[in-house]
């Protein structure tokens, strides 16, 4: 009869245990009052403005009673400017900040104390690179794929053979290094054995930079091909570069763009192909994982699955561009070409 | 001591507008006043606030240094450069400094022996410094430095107190003791408020004004440093543009353009301001564009005001009307 009694428990806490082990969805709670701050690589970006547009929709999906607040710093104060917020942020006690990092390992020792304090570190668009100080990362695309998709972009405009450079954003985000990194790794592959990357300049996300960068990769490499510009200031200065000395023919740029901004140079042929993807979309997803992680209802470890609202169920996974870091996979990412950018534009 | 002369002056002033963003800040702001967040309104600025007392003896002397920025730059690329080629950290850090003290010759050299306008030859080396930085770390950024040197720069040395904060603290009271007492600062005055009586009166100008800006290289060279320190990191555009943020802070300290007048207690009063005005905007969540239009107004303010006769400006109003 005991031992009747003890299967039967033993088995209650079995099948108890099976349901827990089975990885269950969490579906986060609304209405907890939660203060988050949104921390772009500085302000003034389309594309850091849609993301914000995305985080407020979550923001009031979820009911939050309390305060989203989008403040980041000025492009000549990026570094500066991301720690001093972050360290703000620790001492007013937000909740969590949602951080595009623009400042690389510097933004480590503030991040970690504004941990310390008892604020969440959702990284989103650039993470941290080491992972110290940051609870989870919200990819917008697999890192290691971008490489392989933006090799390929290169190979078909230089039609298999040709050189190429890299105009990128600024030396220290962390982002765009990856995705550099990672076209470096894909471009050793037996189809691109014909294609050489020059150089790797940094317009620092500031247009007249990156238009005159463009230029000065041209006038030092009279064989260029592609521009590749990883970053959406980049490519369109460069295009708009390319157009203005009417080098179209010869150099083509290409990378990761804004339809609406790119739709004139793909039109023209200066930026055949290009690619992105929605940052309405990565914003809201990074504040869903914010919520969820700040309210405790997400622990933000490997293997848990929850549903971000009207985007679907999403797992935190080991990052495998960085090991030891945790990421969330948004994906996917669309190509635009003469096709497609007209109505992605509108 | 008259303390209604003293409310009167231009210090009085300072101090009456640092106590209103106090209290103003203590009210809207409940976290303003905590420990943590008066140490972390030191720490974020602590670097320029270093430079900016070596900077109340240049400009009380009638010169300008612009270099200092790329001056901290240079010393943090040339000490990440040499950590990296494997030079040990300690020898990295006095060689940066011997850097600074070069510097600040070179600068010296032009200014004191050649005669040449210190506004022009330190533009020069503004530019020069900051290309000589991007040579030595190109567009990359350098990492990893010994545990113990990016704790000096991020954790508490004495209880909660930076390293940086301590060294600020020693170096006002050396400086203070300097400008304020010794005879080296008398001739700063007198050599600021006219170069040719002090010639006259046997003074070597041109040893005091090169010792002046070798100071000014090796302490922007120690402020280089420290932010290396704090943010673990170098690279080519470390302090990009801090020389006007400390010399806004300078003026607004009272210290004359034209030489000859303000003080090391002025240029504090006038840190304590834009530091406490700074955080507590931050703290109200005002950030970006917004917080540097009110430093710029605030600088407007500070080289208008003291340079205005305030009786003659009314004066001549009450004529005309």
């Amino acid at each position: 009869m005991k031992s009747l009694k003890l299967l039967g428990l033993a088995s209650a806490l079995l099948m108890s245990s099976v349901s827990f082990g089975a990885a269950d969805t969490i579906t986060l709670e609304s209405g907890k009052d939660i203060n988050m701050v949104l921390l772009p690589k500085f302000l003034g970006i389309l594309v850091f403005d849609q993301a914000n547009d995305g985080a407020q929709e979550a923001h009031k999906e979820l009911k939050n009673p309390g305060e989203l607040l989008f403040v980041g710093p000025t492009p000549e104060n990026s570094v500066a400017g991301q720690i001093e917020i972050m360290t703000t942020s620790a001492t007013q006690g937000q909740g969590a900040v949602m951080l595009s990092n623009n400042a690389g390992d510097q933004i480590v020792p503030s991040a970690k104390a504004a941990q310390a304090a008892g604020t969440k570190i959702v990284t989103w668009d650039s993470p941290i690179p080491s992972g110290e100080g940051e609870d989870v990362f919200v990819a917008q695309v697999d890192f290691g794929s971008i490489g392989t998709v933006m090799a390929d972009m290169a190979h078909s405009l230089l039609d298999g053979s040709g050189q190429m450079a890299v105009l990128s954003a600024t030396p220290d985000a962390s982002n765009q290094n990856a995705w550099i990194a990672a076209m470096k790794e894909a471009l050793k592959g037996d189809k691109y054995a014909k294609i050489e990357l020059v150089d790797v300049v940094y317009g620092n996300d500031q247009a007249e930079v990156s238009y005159n960068r463009a230029l000065a990769l041209v006038d030092k490499y009279p064989d260029l091909g592609v521009i590749m510009s990883p970053t959406t200031v980049g490519i369109q200065a460069a295009a708009k570069a390319m157009q203005d000395e009417g080098l179209c023919d010869q150099v083509k740029v290409s990378g990761l763009g804004l339809p609406a901004e790119m739709l004139s140079y793909t039109l023209n042929g200066c930026a055949p192909e290009f690619t992105l993807w929605d940052f309405r979309d990565l914003g809201y997803l990074t504040y869903y994982t914010a919520y969820g992680v700040a309210s405790g209802q997400l622990k933000g470890e490997i293997g848990e699955t929850f549903t971000a609202g009207r985007m679907g169920d999403y797992t935190i996974e080991e990052d495998p561009g960085r090991p030891g870091s945790k990421r969330i996979l948004m994906g996917p990412f669309t190509i635009y070409n003469k096709d497609n950018v007209e109505a992605a534009a509108k | 001591m008259n303390i209604l002369k003293q409310l009167k002056s231009w210090e009085g002033i300072l101090l009456a507008a640092l106590i209103v963003i106090i209290v103003v800040n203590s009210i809207l702001t409940p976290q303003f006043l905590t420990l943590s967040n008066q140490i972390n309104l030191f720490s974020l600025s602590i670097e320029k606030i270093i430079v900016a007392l070596i900077m109340t003896f240049i400009i009380i002397n009638a010169e300008i240094d612009l270099s200092v920025g790329s001056m901290m730059g240079l010393s943090a690329c040339v000490f990440g450069w040499m950590f990296l080629n494997g030079v040990p950290v300690w020898l990295a850090c006095l060689l940066a400094i011997g850097v600074g003290g070069l510097g600040g010759a070179l600068n010296g050299y032009f200014i004191s022996k050649l005669g040449l306008p210190s506004l022009v030859v330190t533009l020069a080396t503004l530019i020069g410094f900051r290309g000589l930085a991007r040579v030595f770390v190109e567009d990359r950024g350098i990492t990893d430095f010994p545990e113990w040197f990016d704790n000096l720069g991020q954790q508490g040395f004495i209880g909660s107190i930076p390293f940086a904060m301590i060294f600020f603290v020693i170096l006002f009271i050396f400086l203070y003791v300097i400008l304020q007492k010794s005879g080296f600062g008398r001739k700063t005055y007198i050599i600021g408020t006219n170069r040719d009586v002090a010639d006259f009166t046997g003074i070597d100008t041109g040893r005091h004004k090169l010792l002046l800006f070798i100071g000014s290289g090796m302490i922007a060279a120690c402020a280089g440093l420290l932010y290396a320190a704090r943010l673990g990191a170098v690279r080519g555009d470390a302090a990009l543009g801090f020389e006007l943020d400390i010399i806004t802070i300078v003026l607004l300290g009272g210290v004359s353009i034209f030489g000859g007048t303000g003080n090391l207690i002025g240029t504090l009063l006038a840190i304590l301001i834009v530091l406490n005005l700074r955080n507590g905007m931050a703290l109200m969540n005002i950030t970006g564009h917004i917080q540097t239009g009110v430093i710029g107004i605030l600088l407007i303010i500070s080289v208008i005001a003291p340079n205005i006769n305030i009786s003659k400006f009314f004066g001549k109003r009450q004529k005309t009307s």
